[in-house]
């Protein structure tokens, strides 16, 4: 936001549809809104956390950063360039600046390399370094996620690790390059709870060391309070709520945020379980509108303004946007203004 | 009177490498309307527990030692013809990743008659689809989505069409492995407020397996915390939660992030649990354990009463309360 600080990444008014596939006798295939008019700002240094469930469309914006997709509309910027047409050898420099750890360490890694191997390709990919530099370089990046010894691992392969050891190779092979953003998709959500503890602090760690800026991808709002400098809440394509973590989860201001927040189990603390009660049971039954997109689940929606006008995001606080009507009432940001 | 009892349960896994030995001298008991959950990380023989008292093992699996006393009968005792009249009748399960334990080619209410047919086949037709219609309400599945195909459901439907096909047949009891692990918050919640309903309404037990504790806090009135094959902590939830003696039931609640409280910095767990086929000969927590003493290493741990809803298996626990 606007702190004076740089802004390393930015997404502006992102939109990404996908179209399902057509059954085999005419009919066109559907439209899926995965991605609509996204605006974020990441500042460097910082660990910025999208959280929404399944099919919010968490996963395509980081795959769009990483450009592993192209954005229907909209641009992304690294710096202050735009990212979104790179060719050639510019979109390869890109790559060594903005790396990804993906959601399921069983899967993204080579069964047939070993570990040296895996860690160590990025760098013969970009030319980087002689024999022995690659190999201190890939000490290094083990000795950092905590395998160490490095030379007990170097040489095994990815089926003889655990997980959560998986995991730290697929976060040295993202670091050696030394990137400046890194998009974490889930990178815990397949591992127990004591290795994801570790996983969280090595990028801590990494953050404080090397002042890499993070989009953390997650459906687990206590990880993302716990990682997370700000916090955006995305629905079914929308950002509905925008701000710094603990705010936003102490204080949450739009009923889809409060429902998330309601529906985690709590254990810790005894009280009134349920604080905000924003979800209606049976969801409406609404042909599709123009109108808010949690609109079919909320209590507190109006029929008639919240089913024809959608919300644009307001802000409340100093950086504390949301996109609800009936959020305290506020100014509107710039970026959101499209109602 | 104790529904479900298990008494010195040992089972393990022929492998290529050896005898793995997935659960070790597990005893627990499960009062009729209770419910019981089992954590730990994955590796610990949760999942294995649970199969074992279905006994559903696989073809390499053994249970070597012990007694399952499901009504006060020995189901390790049991021919395979009348284990098979109490699966489902007696004892029902919700399988971990349940929404592919649905046949994609069968339409969901066809799945959910024939079970009510196998195990009651004085039902006529309409009884049967009555029972389904009377069990999607009660699940909050739509009716008129009875006919579909698994495929054309959410994850969240496919899991409450699971569950009610678990009760189809009134079961008294229900383990359920990890149902909620692969959905979302959300839907996870209204699925574990449906399995409350469903303990306050039909008196069911239920053995709940998870590595998620908040869940397992959520809904359990007893809680068994598993380590490497053996029960380390067991007792009522209040006290396991609020009290924790178990060095690794203290880590394991240290390394869970919270949405309050203060924002104090996650302790994970040094070190990775210990190989199965040849664990070690003392504590098996010893090796990452912070309050480990030499004697640890070289004595397997007894248990400790705490209180007698309330008992813990370490070493280093024995001596601080002890004396």
């Amino acid at each position: 936001m606007d702190h004076g600080e740089e802004t390393i990444l930015e997404l502006d008014r992102i939109v990404k549809k996908y179209r399902t596939k057509a059954f085999l006798f005419g009919a066109h295939g559907q439209e899926v809104i995965a991605l609509n008019e996204i605006s974020i700002k990441i500042t460097r240094g910082e660990i910025f956390g999208l959280v929404g469930e399944s099919g919010s469309g968490k996963t395509t914006a980081g795959r769009l950063i990483v450009r592993l997709e192209q954005p229907g509309e909209g641009k992304i910027y690294l710096d202050g360039h735009d990212i979104t047409s790179l060719k050639g050898k510019a979109s390869k420099a890109y790559s060594r600046r903005v790396q990804m750890i993906f959601q399921d360490p069983y899967q993204s890694l080579n069964p047939q390399l070993s570990i040296f191997d895996t860690i160590s390709e990025p760098l013969i990919i970009h030319k980087i370094g002689n024999t022995k530099a690659k190999e201190d370089v890939v000490w290094q990046a083990m000795k950092s996620v905590g395998l160490s010894p490095p030379h007990d691992f170097a040489h095994r392969y990815p089926h003889q690790l655990s997980g959560g050891q998986r995991q730290r190779v697929a976060i040295a092979r993202a670091m050696v390059l030394n990137p400046e953003f890194v998009v974490a998709d889930e990178p815990t959500s397949m591992l127990d709870a004591s290795m994801s503890a570790q996983i969280f602090n090595i990028l801590l760690e990494m953050r404080k060391k090397l002042n890499v800026s993070f989009l953390f991808i997650t459906h687990s709002l206590a990880a993302a309070r716990y990682l997370c400098d700000r916090i955006a809440v995305i629905y079914r394509g929308n950002v509905v709520e925008m701000g710094p973590g603990d705010e936003v989860i102490e204080n949450p201001k739009h009923p889809y945020t409060q429902a998330l927040i309601d529906a985690l189990p709590k254990f810790r603390y005894s009280g009134d379980k349920k604080r905000y009660q924003t979800l209606i049971r049976a969801e409406r039954r609404v042909p599709e509108h123009a109108g808010c997109p949690f609109f079919s689940r909320c209590k507190r929606a109006d029929p008639i303004k919240c089913s024809r006008e959608k919300p644009p995001l307001m802000r409340l606080g100093d950086s504390h946007s949301v996109a609800c009507f009936f959020a305290e009432p506020g100014i509107k940001t710039s970026s959101g203004d499209n109602a | 009177m104790a529904l479900l009892v298990a008494e010195n349960l040992s089972v393990g896994y022929q492998t290529q490498n050896g005898y793995l030995r997935a659960v070790e001298g597990v005893s627990f008991s499960l009062d009729a309307g209770k419910s019981l959950g089992f954590v730990g990380e994955s590796g610990c023989g949760k999942t294995t527990l649970g199969m074992a008292v279905m006994r559903l093992m696989p073809s390499n699996g053994l249970i070597r030692e012990g007694r399952i006393l499901f009504d006060g009968e020995d189901l390790l005792k049991k021919t395979d013809e009348e284990m098979r009249q109490i699966r489902w009748q007696e004892i029902a399960m919700i399988f971990q990743a349940a929404m592919n334990a649905l046949n994609p080619v069968h339409r969901v209410i066809d799945q959910i008659t024939e079970a009510i047919h196998t195990h009651t086949p004085s039902h006529n037709k309409d009884e049967a689809y009555e029972q389904v219609r009377a069990l999607f309400k009660f699940v909050g599945l739509p009716e008129d989505r009875m006919r579909d195909y698994p495929h054309q459901y959410s994850g969240g439907m496919k899991q409450r069409a699971i569950i009610a096909m678990a009760l189809a047949c009134k079961p008294k009891l229900i383990i359920a492995d990890e149902p909620t692990t692969a959905l979302d918050v959300i839907v996870q919640d209204q699925i574990l407020e449906e399995t409350k309903s469903l303990q306050r309404e039909f008196g069911v037990s239920i053995i709940y397996i998870s590595h998620d504790i908040s869940v397992v806090a959520d809904i359990c009135h007893d809680i068994g915390v598993m380590y490497a094959g053996q029960l380390v902590e067991y007792g009522a939830r209040e006290e396991v939660f609020d009290n924790p003696v178990h060095p690794y039931t203290k880590a394991l609640l240290s390394s869970y992030p919270t949405l309050t409280g203060e924002k104090s910095k996650l302790m994970p767990i040094p070190g990775e649990a210990p190989n199965l086929i040849n664990p070690p000969f003392g504590c098996r927590f010893s090796d990452r354990c912070t309050e480990a003493r030499v004697s640890c290493r070289s004595n397997p741990p007894m248990w400790l009463e705490i209180t007698p809803t309330h008992k813990v298996l370490c070493h280093q626990c024995r001596k601080h309360c002890g004396e």
